[in-house]
């Protein structure tokens, strides 16, 4: 398998739920094992998805191998608007994050190389028609498909680091919210692809003994740019208001870029017998990069462009660095089965009078299960399934009026999120 | 692989369809009424209360009033019926009013700009009363009669210098003569009071008070006894006098409070910031750049405060087009009325289309042999002093109207007359333990930042602001909309209710054909 047919099979089938398993858009399903272990994996050496949890783990990875795990995220948000009126919620919608890595290195080398892909960020919500924030999203789909290429080297059988290239290979952004014309509703979308950029993912692994792993690892951030979206109107007037309005949409191209922001990590792994293994990690998002989400607008012959009368706007975000604090454990149950288990406490990237509806975030609780069994000595599946509750998040139209945040809508966001995946692993 | 993503994917979305059915619930608010009593409401106002819109009442504007959106939200705890003099579904159209046609088409050297059309089907007219203002050919109006016990005693043009006046609902209140001037009456007034009853607003109020006996009421008067001065240009409709609007206050709300009733009382908006006055000036100065004209070179004569005959009249001869207020809000600069719109693209011209119309209009309260000759005539023998020859606005024989513009003095005296009559509401209102609804203080910041609800921009502009209807002064429903939810802040912040108010964007602003 090629890395193309694989952009071609994500670019199918692929985007992040919105509160899948991390703040603010952040996706933390690199793998089976640690997404059934609450997220862990920075202290671990447990398989190939250490290239995404931390390179500098990969080089004590046992055996060279090939993975491929895919989820099935499904958020359900609920809404109730300041101003009464029934409970809104989502057209429900299954979206599949995936991930893959490659491991191989000669038996007994000091050092490791990878291949990973993988989808650290996404989000994907659609409201239900005619819902009281229309004018602010009806929907939004926003993919990121990371490749890397990693390496990874054992300094001394107790220490080893690795490093990855990170390629923001496939980026994609769409956007869509009705628009409150003079003439009745009207829509808007926007839709563009990111720009290649690169980043890197880097790790320290340090292994004192079999019971204890230590490790440090640092994902950067990466700047989705998308330069040439195009815009799209539904809706707009054609009789007599159409010289009026019409004047103040004519922008049919777009420019914006998103962050996607760098992960700092620490973990450790305990082993107190040969069937157990343990795992705490805490992380933190440096999400503060994300001040505002601009866009600059223009036309197709190169010309000016406006939307709603101007050739740009801002949003505030005021994103916040945004902690995680993760544990879990695996037992062995006999040589093909495991069990495990895990929880992580996730405090959000957004802070109060803030909430949009593209990423209704707000703390959150996670609980994990997950088991593997081996069909043969080589290959074997692993699944896993992660819940995760949102705190009940409520924000006023005097909040909004205060903060200069009135593009949003006012009223509570409740979300649960229910992601079960499955893997296959084949060892080498 | 592609197999495998093929045949896992639908697997685990049956199992995560299966597991993830459970929608999570936030709980309704409750509603409570908090230490008030909402079950039988009564508001006492002017047309903002009754819900005039697009220069008239009609179905629509009056079932979008903002007493019968409170009345909706009061509902939700026990509040019951609450009347209006709604117009039937077959005379829907009621007084008649305005809808925007279209638009003037842009060309090199003007800007477009809104036609407005007058709506004259289904109209809830019964006959008509020549009057001291509404001489024949154009008598006043009478509407179809609602003698119903209701519970909306929103009056549309009514003072509060006017709640006293005996026969003010009484068709036969024809005004007297020029020489021996007495009161009109009200025709909306007039559709609510039983024929041949002099029963004064102040006597309807006590009434309904006694019969209905209300446990919460809203009051909103007081904004006519400036907003006529001001729409006029500050030339005519002389200002309530300070100690007729406190005597009158008082009478009223203690009228209202006799059987223990809460409410709200709400004050007067400073009426400079509304689109009638922050509209036309702007859209002018628009054109004249789109013309080139030399702004800061170019005159702009004026008259200032009163306009009438017999009258001296000040001319302004320092003013330039650039002391016409280029954007909403900014200090000192002239204002002009929405009513200036047909006579600006006169600027400049031999012109006295708008002496012959202010003619028209002032006949009435002219001695009947008064000519128009006589009318412009020098001062010396009591005329205005116009010589129409000369350029309209340009020359000092032919000024712009004093009726038209609001210049520095004339805005300074309004805010200062509002002011003083918001001091004596927040007293009153204050000395009866009511909450107050600072109506002036929300339109100034409406007007200062607009006021955006759900994501969409509302703003205190003219037809794209979905605030102000097409006579620029009274609200579109959204207006109303926004009204009632501010009212609720307030009714909840004194009597610990939890009123939720209403999606205001559920509420039209101005519909573009």
């Amino acid at each position: 398998m090629t890395v193309k047919t694989l952009l071609l099979a994500g670019g199918a089938l692929l985007a992040s739920a919105s509160a899948a398993s991390a703040s603010g858009f952040q996706v933390n399903l690199g793998g089976q094992k640690n997404i059934g272990m609450g997220g862990v994996g920075v202290g671990l050496s447990l398989d190939q998805a250490a290239m995404f949890y931390n390179p500098g783990a990969l080089a004590l990875v046992r055996e060279n191998g090939v993975q491929f795990g895919v989820n099935a995220a499904l958020a359900r948000i609920s809404f109730r608007s300041e101003n009464g009126g029934d409970q809104r919620a989502l057209q429900n919608s299954v979206v599949t994050p995936f991930n893959f890595y490659a491991g191989f290195g000669p038996k007994d080398a000091k050092y490791k190389f990878g291949l990973a892909v993988y989808t650290p960020y996404g989000n994907k919500v659609k409201y239900a028609d005619g819902w009281e924030g229309r004018y602010a999203l009806t929907e939004i789909d926003l993919k990121a498909v990371y490749v890397q290429p990693t390496f990874s080297y054992a300094i001394t059988p107790q220490l080893s680091v690795g490093a990855g290239l990170m390629i923001l290979a496939y980026g994609s952004v769409n956007l869509q919210k009705d628009l409150p014309l003079p003439t009745g509703p009207g829509h808007i979308e926007l839709d563009g692809k990111a720009k290649t950029q690169f980043g890197y993912n880097a790790g320290i692994f340090f292994k004192p003994s079999d019971k204890l792993g230590v490790g440090v690892s640092y994902r950067s951030q990466i700047d989705a740019k998308v330069e040439n979206g195009s815009i799209t109107y539904t809706g707009l007037p054609t009789g007599a208001s159409a010289g009026i309005v019409n004047p103040s949409f004519t922008a049919n191209k777009f420019a914006a870029t998103l962050p996607l922001p760098a992960v700092a990590s620490i973990g450790i792994g305990i082993n107190p017998t040969d069937k157990l293994t343990l795992g705490v990690d805490a992380a933190l998002t440096f999400w503060s990069q994300y001040r505002t989400l601009d866009f600059a607008f223009s036309s197709d012959n190169g010309g000016t462009g406006v939307v709603g009368g101007s050739a740009t706007s801002t949003s505030k975000r005021n994103y916040q660095d945004a902690l995680a604090f993760r544990v879990g454990g695996q037992y062995m149950v006999s040589d093909k089965l495991a069990v495990r288990a895990g929880a992580s406490y996730d405090f959000s990237a957004v802070r109060d009078g803030f909430v949009t509806p593209e990423t209704p975030d707000a703390d959150r609780a996670i609980g994990t299960l997950g088991l593997s069994y081996q069909v043969t000595e080589k290959l074997g599946v692993d699944a896993s399934f992660l819940f995760e509750a949102l705190v009940k998040r409520t924000q006023t139209q005097q909040d909004l009026l205060n903060l200069g945040t009135t593009d949003r809508v006012a009223g509570t966001f409740r979300t649960n999120a229910y992601i079960p995946g499955i893997g296959l692993h084949y060892k080498f | 692989m592609k197999l495998f993503i093929k045949r896992s994917a639908p697997v685990l979305g049956l199992l995560g369809l299966g597991l993830a059915g459970c929608q999570p619930d936030i709980d309704a608010p409750k509603v409570s009424a908090g230490s008030a009593d909402f079950s039988r409401y009564v508001s006492v106002g002017n047309s903002l209360t009754g819900g005039t819109a697009d220069g008239g009442q009609y179905r629509e504007s009056q079932l979008n009033s903002y007493p019968n959106i409170l009345a909706s939200q009061f509902a939700l705890v026990g509040g019951g019926t609450f009347l209006q003099a709604l117009f039937s579904e077959t005379q829907s159209n009621g007084s008649g009013y305005l809808r925007l046609a279209g638009f003037t088409p842009a060309t090199a050297t003007s800007l477009p700009a809104p036609i407005t059309a007058s709506v004259t089907t289904n109209l809830a007219i019964r006959g008509a009363v020549p009057t001291r203002t509404s001489p024949l050919p154009r008598p006043q109006p009478l509407y179809t009669k609602d003698l119903s016990d209701i519970n909306n005693l929103g009056i549309d043009g009514i003072r509060m210098s006017d709640i006293t006046t005996a026969g003010f609902g009484n068709s036969a209140s024809t005004g007297g003569t020029f020489a021996a001037p007495t009161p009109v009456f009200n025709a909306y007034f007039e559709r609510i009071t039983p024929d041949g009853s002099n029963e004064s607003y102040l006597d309807r109020v006590k009434r309904t008070v006694a019969s209905i006996k209300p446990t919460f009421f809203t009051e909103w008067l007081g904004n006519n006894d400036v907003l006529g001065f001001a729409t006029a240009g500050a030339a005519a409709n002389s200002v309530t006098p300070a100690a007729t609007f406190t005597a009158n206050t008082k009478l009223v709300l203690d009228a209202l409070t006799a059987g223990g009733a809460k409410g709200v009382v709400a004050t007067i908006p400073d009426v400079t910031n509304i689109p009638f006055f922050t509209t036309v000036g702007p859209s002018f100065r628009a054109n004249l750049a789109l013309n080139n004209t030399p702004v800061t070179v170019a005159p702009f004569i004026y008259t200032t405060g009163l306009l009438a005959p017999g009258q001296p009249n000040t001319r302004v001869l320092t003013a330039k087009l650039s002391d016409i207020g280029n954007a909403p809000g900014t200090a000192g600069n002239l204002l002009l009325t929405l009513t200036a719109s047909p006579y600006l693209s006169l600027y400049g011209r031999a012109t006295g289309k708008y002496w012959r119309d202010f003619y028209q209009q002032a006949r009435p309260n002219l001695p009947p042999t008064y000519t128009l000759a006589q009318f412009l005539g020098p001062a010396a023998l009591g005329g205005l002093a116009i010589d129409t020859t000369k350029a309209f606005g340009q020359d000092p024989a032919n000024p712009f109207p004093s009726t038209l513009v609001l210049d520095p003095t004339e805005q300074a005296s309004i805010v200062s007359t509002t002011n003083a009559f918001n001091t004596t509401l927040t007293t009153e209102a204050n000395a009866r333990n009511l909450a107050i609804f600072d109506a002036n203080i929300f339109f100034r910041s409406v007007a200062a930042s607009g006021f955006a609800t759900n994501a969409v921009n509302n703003t205190a502009g003219y037809l794209s602001g979905n605030l102000f209807s097409l006579d620029g002064v009274h609200p579109t429903p959204r207006g109303y909309a926004v009204i009632a939810n501010e009212m609720l802040r307030v009714i909840n912040a004194k009597y610990g209710s939890t009123f939720q108010g209403v999606n205001a964007n559920n509420y039209r602003g101005v519909v573009f054909p």
